[in-house]
């Protein structure tokens, strides 16, 4: 199998904007629209950041990785077929909680996972305010909330694709319960992008 | 190391917790739109209304604007003409494949590859697919289409889809290949099974629907009615003989956006293009194709065994029966060489729902191969015997009313 | 309930009664109750099933909507239905208007050149109108409101 290191797997719920992040990612022309089920098929992009070249492949939208339909097995096959890869997990900040069941099944998988907090636009709109300081201490992986419409955070997306983190699913439970077993300073590196 | 289901909720219950506040929220009336859209009480009228502008729109861009206004002159004027005096030799064979008659006035009626071939890909179903894609762009870009759908889903129930599928129906009224991989979106394989079957034989795409709208404008209500009976009656007997479930969805209906400019040229362009370089090539290749099997005397020889068959159980006239063979391969061309013939409304009402109801273009065929030969074995099997079934229904309806 | 509160009801009640009229017009006219109906500046010529039945009861839809916000209290609910109400008049009006602008540019199948003549352009747009080109200028004051977030205080 082919080096999958430098590949960057999009997924994420249907509709929450993983194709038109992807537009942004790489200038490519996957097709973007308002209905959840858009993209069937993955379309492939390059992303050159810090003269660091990415794949990035942009999945089907799914629910879980338990395929319910055949763009949602297209999904959970590539993320098998990419065992390497960088998962960039997309959120729709106006309901986190759907994503987030998709993404801590990722983690799970042992995957180096980075999340992007996109629509984080129309969550301020809707009066929706996520906390990503405290969901990346959580979580122990960077979150960087984005708008792929406008294109906020679409750089410091590609700029924290590096720091994506693998985490133990136990640890994320256990700071879940408020339980951080080290000071934030001198512990490993939650990926805050602090450094 | 995974999780069991129930303790990854309450896992993500409790991060959700502690890192998202909702504020005071004031419905807007984007929201009240959209939930009004998606009640059958005031939903299905806006449905017709949408319906009605795309229709009204569609026919007055593509019809009035484009292929009569500019291009139906830009051909029958200067090109036929120029065309028929340059080319040398009006009794060649080349002259034959690519200008077709000398003495027709008309692209319709010249049936060369570069008269006939060209007027249609270019003058009548280019415009056709631009402005049906533009209005489709800003339906799926608005958010209406989830909500079509989810007001479409107990009709959709009863032929074993759900509302979902009407995604891939109006994909297929633009072009049937993007609508096959579309499909994806249904849950089992016998449902996926029905909606590629029932696309490729009961939706028109788009070059058919401009080609209809310009050489029979007054029939295309009545032919649109026969196929919207046929998607229903063969989707039912379908669901009944297909083993497999249906299982119930949950169609996830995203808050309406205005579409952006951006985004929408950009798809218009990528599908214009696409059809550009996908179909035009097949449509002029298919003219080709059937003047050098009417030379080779092939078209006769199939016409001449099949006439029983189309005139007795289809009930249409004899003249009509070489270009429904030829039809085959050619759909778009062959309702413009129907309407050249004499015969009564009715007969070509069936003639051309049954050249609509034929084999889809070669594109959708190998859209259909990839996703598996079973299925298209299966599809082909069962578009022989609804056309045949079909096409006898709606003979036996017109001796029944008196007008056959 | 203030003053212009209760200004705004009676413009949507009258409005959508209007409309409602309109629309029942259109298809009774298509149903052969006239063999086209043209009365000053307005004309129903009812011939076609799409645009006449079709298009008519679409207006009747509008025209009850606008009737039916007027029940209850005054909620962004009711200010919705009567813009969708409003929606159908412009989805009538703006195919109709599109329609003539479609007609008007290209010269026509017997001229010679492929343009219309500024004077037969502008001509393609003169009276008689059908109803429902008649309604916008009257829906501009649901436009007014809409632009106006004046809703609240309906």
């Amino acid at each position: 199998m082919a080096d999958t290191s430098r590949t960057v797997l999009m997924m994420g719920n249907p509709n929450v904007g993983k194709s038109a992040l992807f537009n942004r990612l790489t200038g490519g022309d996957a097709v973007v629209s308002n209905y959840p089920g858009t993209t069937v098929d993955y379309t492939k992009g390059v992303l050159i950041e810090n003269g660091q070249e990415y794949e990035v492949i942009d999945a089907p939208g799914t629910y879980s990785l338990e395929a319910r339909d055949a763009a949602e097995d297209v999904a959970v096959r590539l993320i098998s077929e990419n065992p390497g890869a960088t998962v960039l997990v997309v959120l729709d900040a106006t309901r986190v909680e759907r994503g987030l069941y998709l993404a801590l099944e990722v983690i799970e998988r042992g995957c180096p996972v980075i999340i992007a907090l996109n629509m984080i636009d129309a969550a301020r709109e809707r009066q929706i305010t996520v906390d990503t300081r405290v969901l990346q201490r959580i979580l122990g992986v960077p979150v960087v909330p984005t708008s792929a419409v406008s294109g906020e955070g679409a750089r410091d997306l590609a700029g924290m694709l590096r720091k994506a983190q693998k985490v133990d699913i136990e640890t994320v439970r256990a700071r879940a319960d408020g339980q951080f077993d080290t000071p934030e300073q001198s512990g490993g590196c939650t990926g805050c992008g602090g450094c | 190391m995974a999780l069991p289901v129930q303790e990854r909720w309450d896992l993500v219950d409790i991060i959700a917790r502690k890192t998202v506040a909702a504020g005071a929220y004031r419905q807007n009336l984007g929201d009240v739109l959209g939930d009004l859209t998606v009640r059958p009480l005031t939903g299905i009228p806006v449905a017709f209304a949408v319906l009605y502008a795309f229709w009204s729109i569609f026919s007055s861009f593509a019809g009035a604007l484009v292929t009569d206004g500019f291009m139906v002159k830009v051909f029958d004027s200067h090109w036929l003409p120029w065309l028929q005096g340059a080319w040398s030799d009006p009794a060649s064979i080349h002259y034959f494949l690519f200008v077709g008659d000398p003495l027709a006035e008309n692209c319709f009626e010249a049936f060369g590859m570069l008269t006939s071939g060209l007027f249609v890909a270019i003058g009548v179903v280019l415009p056709a697919i631009i402005i049906f894609y533009l209005m489709m762009t800003v339906l799926e870009d608005s958010g209406y289409l989830p909500r079509l759908a989810v007001l479409m889903d107990t009709v959709f129930h009863r032929i074993g889809l759900h509302g979902y599928a009407i995604v891939p129906v109006i994909l297929g009224l633009g072009c049937n290949t993007p609508a096959v991989t579309a499909t994806r979106v249904l849950e089992t394989r016998k449902q996926r099974f029905i909606m590629m079957t029932l696309l490729a034989i009961f939706i028109p795409c788009g070059a058919q629907l401009g080609v209809m709208l310009e050489v029979i404008p007054d029939a295309v209500g009545w032919v649109m009615l026969f196929l919207l009976i046929g998607f229903g009656i063969f989707g039912f007997i379908l669901d009944r003989i297909i083993p497999g479930s249906n299982p119930e969805i949950l169609i996830d209906v995203p808050p309406y956006h205005w579409p952006l400019w951006e985004n929408v040229t950009k798809k218009l362009m990528n599908r214009t293009k696409s059809f550009l370089k996908d179909a035009v090539p097949f449509v002029l290749f298919g003219v080709l194709v059937v003047n050098v099997l009417y030379l080779a005397g092939i078209i006769g020889a199939l016409a001449d065994l099949f006439e029983p068959l189309f005139v007795t159980w289809f009930g249409v006239p004899k003249e009509t029966v070489g270009p429904l063979v030829a039809a085959f391969l050619r759909k778009d061309l062959a309702v413009a060489q129907l309407s050249a013939i004499a015969m009564t409304p009715y007969q070509m009402i069936t003639a051309v729902v049954l050249v609509s109801i034929y084999f889809p273009c070669v594109a959708t065929f190998v859209v259909m191969l990839r996703e598996g030969w079973k299925e298209l074995a299966a599809a082909v099997a069962v578009l022989v015997a609804t056309v045949f079934i079909y096409g006898g229904l709606i003979h036996a309806v017109g001796i029944l009313m008196g007008v056959a | 309930m203030n003053r212009n509160s209760s200004m705004f009801t009676l413009y949507t009640g009258l409005l959508g009664l209007v409309t409602l009229a309109f629309g029942l017009a259109d298809i009774l006219v298509w149903a052969g109750a006239s063999p086209g109906f043209s009365i000053g500046i307005l004309e129903i010529a009812g011939g076609d099933f799409f645009r006449w039945a079709w298009g008519g009861a679409i207006l009747v839809f509008g025209g009850l909507f606008m009737l039916g916000s007027l029940r209850g209290r005054g909620t962004m609910e009711q200010f919705g239905k009567i813009v969708l109400g409003a929606a159908m008049i412009w989805i009538i009006a703006g195919t109709d208007i599109f329609a003539r602008l479609c007609e008007s540019i290209p010269a026509g199948e017997e001229a010679p050149e492929f343009f219309n003549s500024v004077a037969g352009f502008v001509g393609g747009f003169a009276p008689p109108y059908s109803p429902a080109i008649l309604l916008l200028p009257f829906t501009l004051g649901i436009v007014y409101f809409l632009f106006n977030g004046r809703f609240d205080e309906i």
